[in-house]
């Protein structure tokens, strides 16, 4: 091989290398870039989400415990309006209903008796509600100490 | 529960209250005395105008250092929980002011006058002093730390204090009422609400009923701890830290609900040295404000809007 072919040769080696050199080069910026964008999108919503208050740790669950915690501890400014509690009682009343007719198509003996039981626990329900209730003494009053 | 035992008696130049319900009447009456008897202790401890309080003598004590009982000790931390939750406009550190405004002694009250002839409303604020910034406690040595000259005067503070170490004792009693000369706190295993009035600061009926299970409140007013100043203008105990005088911010009574008795005074006092424009932010587990014009407005526990709402008297 004369000298000019061989120094040929190496010129080419040489430029595959630098072109193989220059593709790795590129595919790691592309990586690193692409992580950055990924963690500044993820990054983004989480501050958004949490900016505009919904923190999804604060499911729903947590939040009527918060909410329970502070009314229990503190203000509990008036509460349980016998309305509410009449409407809920005939909504789960109707539920029982509906319940108990899909599977008295199946059972209806045992049915009837689980539906009468159910009742009674409803009917018993109410004195228990009645127990709850505020400490039978005279009020306390808070004034200026 | 056929009732709950009951220890009426005068302490902390007022009356204390205390009420323990259990199957076991007997168990019950015993912590009520235990109680009583802890309170009076606490008031002969704590009290400003008897020379040979203990609070008294740390007051005359020339040293920086002087040893102190773990109640003194628990007081003047509970000074400083005061100071900092409420960013120094709960200062026990005003005893000079508080002399000079005329309360160096036990005395007798004009209630209901304060607000006559008072100075144009305006907010308090924190002394630039700080002077309850320079107490400290060292509970390995037993010890007070102060400047000598400073004096402690915890006035309120004891009392919500005292309602939430006795409670504390009181914990495991199905029911219990801790009644501070007003700062009240209540609880009990039995979790069952009690019924608490908010009184009205010119002497009429009640102006509202909480419902607490568990937790304190405390009230905290400028009309019925009040007199006729030397100078013929109306004064009262509850002092502008930056001015030194008797504060006169556009609220007369200020009451506040919160988890401990202490916290309940701490907010009382802060939320009506605010004024009616801060006032709410000093209570955020909620509380009743009444104004200079006789507004009653409540602030919601749960911080939810509308607020304030005005209750028709």
């Amino acid at each position: 091989m004369d000298p000019i072919e061989k120094r040929e040769l190496k010129r080419q080696a040489w430029m595959r290398l630098a072109a193989q050199r220059r593709r790795a080069g590129r595919l790691r910026g592309r990586v690193v870039a692409i992580s950055l964008v990924c963690f500044a999108l993820l990054w983004a919503v989480v501050f958004a989400q949490m900016a505009t208050g919904n923190d999804p740790v604060l499911s729903a669950k947590e939040k009527a415990t918060t909410t329970r915690t502070m009314a229990t501890a503190k203000s509990e400014v008036e509460t349980t309006d016998p309305r509410e509690l009449e409407t809920e009682r005939a909504a789960a009343q109707a539920q029982a209903r509906e319940e108990e007719a899909a599977e008295t198509e199946a059972e209806p003996v045992e049915e009837e008796v689980e539906a009468v039981e159910s009742e009674a626990e409803f009917e018993e329900a109410e004195p228990e509600i009645a127990e709850e209730e505020a400490v039978e003494s005279e009020p306390l009053v808070t004034s200026q100490s | 529960m056929s009732g709950e035992a009951i220890e009426r008696f005068e302490c902390f130049g007022g009356w204390c209250a205390v009420r323990v319900g259990d199957p076991d009447q007997e168990a019950a009456q015993r912590a009520a005395r235990w109680a009583r008897r802890t309170l009076l202790d606490a008031h002969a401890t704590l009290s400003r105008f008897d020379p040979e309080s203990e609070l008294s003598r740390l007051n005359r004590d020339p040293r920086p250092e002087v040893p102190a009982s773990l109640l003194l000790r628990r007081t003047v931390a509970a000074a400083l929980t005061a100071g900092l939750r409420s960013g120094g406009l709960v200062d026990a550190s005003l005893v000079e002011e508080i002399e000079a405004a005329g309360y160096a002694e036990s005395r007798d009250f004009d209630g209901g006058r304060a607000a006559d002839g008072a100075p144009l409303p305006h907010p308090a604020a924190p002394s630039p002093r700080a002077g309850w910034c320079g107490f400290s406690v060292n509970e390995s040595a037993g010890t007070v730390n102060r400047p000598p000259g400073v004096r402690l005067d915890p006035g309120g503070i004891a009392k919500g204090l005292m309602a939430d170490l006795v409670g504390e004792a009181l914990a495991d009693f199905p029911t219990f009422a801790v009644d501070c000369c007003g700062d009240l706190r209540v609880g009990g295993t039995a979790a069952r609400p009690r019924a608490i009035l908010v009184d009205d600061p010119t002497g009429g009926p009640a102006l509202y009923q909480l419902r607490i299970a568990d937790g304190a409140v405390a009230t905290s007013g400028i009309t019925r701890r009040s007199w006729t100043g030397e100078d013929g203008r109306p004064a009262h105990q509850i002092l502008d830290p930056a001015t030194g005088e008797p504060a006169f911010t556009g609220i007369v009574q200020a009451t506040a609900v919160a988890p401990s008795g202490l916290l309940a005074e701490t907010l009382a006092k802060a939320a009506l040295l605010s004024g009616p424009a801060h006032a709410e932010e000093h209570l955020p587990f909620g509380g009743v404000l009444v104004t200079e014009d006789g507004a009653v407005l409540l602030v919601d526990a749960l911080g939810a809007p509308p607020l304030p709402q005005v209750l028709a008297r």
